[in-house]
């Protein structure tokens, strides 16, 4: 049986390989140990994790901006995030100066 | 006396099935076959199955409305009740429920939304790893690319549909009101991927689905681009190898 011809050459492929890692270069992902839980700024139902009691993890949270709901950002940015409820808190908020109070424990 | 065991199942399959008696062995204080409060306990796993739904398909309940997506959702949950005790895993089969679900006939593309919404709960709980970094990638010598073979991220999920299905999430997962969508305006496909900790859904380009399902059915790079080629000569393989790496989809590239 005789082979495909084959479309695309390989030296193509090489061009085409070297140019895109170039082109990508050093694409810096952000790694999770970038990241510190934020308390009070996750959207309901969008926390990474933590809610109150009897909750099992992520995406639990049932108001906006729940105070014991955490959303992983990046580090040194939590308190910078404010919220209709109060800005963001790296511990645990009881208390919300919307008034508005959640259990920590 | 029954067994333990066939009490548990008698008790599961009248939680499930509506129009079931009372199971045996369920009595209340008054040697009656408490009806009312038994439908009590079957209303909350119904309500609380259809809830994992909503939280699982949000494109989906918003498409249809609340009131239509829990009365759609609970017939789902009474003819496919879970499988498994994990609740990550329930609703996997919503997908092709919605495509032979006859009150959401009119929408065609129901199936495909919801496939790609289920597609990013299995990225969202896919194992870690890293995405091949630059200096692998420096490693390589270009003249070995055509035999290379990828290894693609745990969370790497595609989606093909002839709906513009990207378009239709992407604009309803965001707040405000979506802007107008033509759903015969053609097929798109998406890649899903979760280099670090988010999700992210991508619009891939022409071919760029044929490139990838090559490269998952382990063919090398260079046959690979032949297939995203025979699908769409407008295939841009400079472009797609570079949007591959820069997404984090692949862990690996390997010679031979």
């Amino acid at each position: 049986m005789q082979s495909k011809t084959r479309k695309i050459s390989s030296l193509a492929i090489a061009g085409a390989f070297a140019a895109s890692v170039a082109a990508v270069g050093a694409t810096p992902v952000v790694a999770a140990d970038d990241m510190v839980k934020c308390y009070g700024i996750a959207k309901k139902g969008e926390n990474d994790c933590k809610a109150g009691p009897g909750t099992s993890c992520s995406g639990t949270s049932s108001v906006d901006y729940q105070g014991n709901a955490w959303k992983l950002v990046k580090k040194g940015t939590c308190g910078q995030v404010s919220t209709p409820a109060g800005k963001g808190s790296l511990t645990c908020l009881t208390t919300r100066p919307s008034g508005q109070n959640y259990q920590c424990g | 006396m029954s067994q333990l065991s066939e009490i548990q199942t008698g008790f599961a399959r009248a939680v499930l099935n509506a129009k079931d008696p009372v199971p045996e062995g369920v009595e209340s204080h008054l040697r009656t076959k408490p009806l009312k409060r038994f439908g009590v306990y079957r209303n909350n796993v119904y309500v609380s199955l259809v809830s994992v739904l909503e939280g699982r398909f949000p494109v989906v309940a918003r498409l249809l409305g609340e009131d239509f997506f829990k009365a759609t959702a609970r017939v789902f949950v009474e003819q496919n009740p879970p499988n498994s005790p994990v609740l990550m895993r329930y609703g996997g089969q919503f997908p092709e429920f919605l495509e032979i679900f006859e009150p959401v006939a009119d929408l065609p593309w129901l199936g495909d939304v919801a496939r790609l919404e289920w597609a990013w709960n299995l990225a969202y709980h896919a194992a870690d790893r890293e995405p091949v970094g630059s200096e692998a990638l420096a490693a390589i010598d270009p003249s070995t690319a055509a035999s290379l073979h990828a290894e693609f991220h745990p969370a790497v999920q595609l989606i093909r549909s002839v709906y513009p299905v990207v378009t239709i999430w992407s604009e309803n997962s965001k707040d405000g009101e979506p802007d107008h969508i033509d759903a015969g305006a053609g097929g798109e496909d998406g890649l899903i991927v979760r280099p670090g900790i988010a999700v992210e859904v991508r619009h891939l380009p022409l071919g760029g689905a044929a490139f990838i399902a090559a490269l998952t059915k382990g063919k090398t790079l260079g046959e690979a681009a032949e297939a995203a080629f025979e699908e769409d000569t407008a295939f841009d393989l400079q472009a797609n190898i570079a949007g591959l790496i820069a997404s984090g989809a692949i862990a690996e590239l390997r010679a031979g």
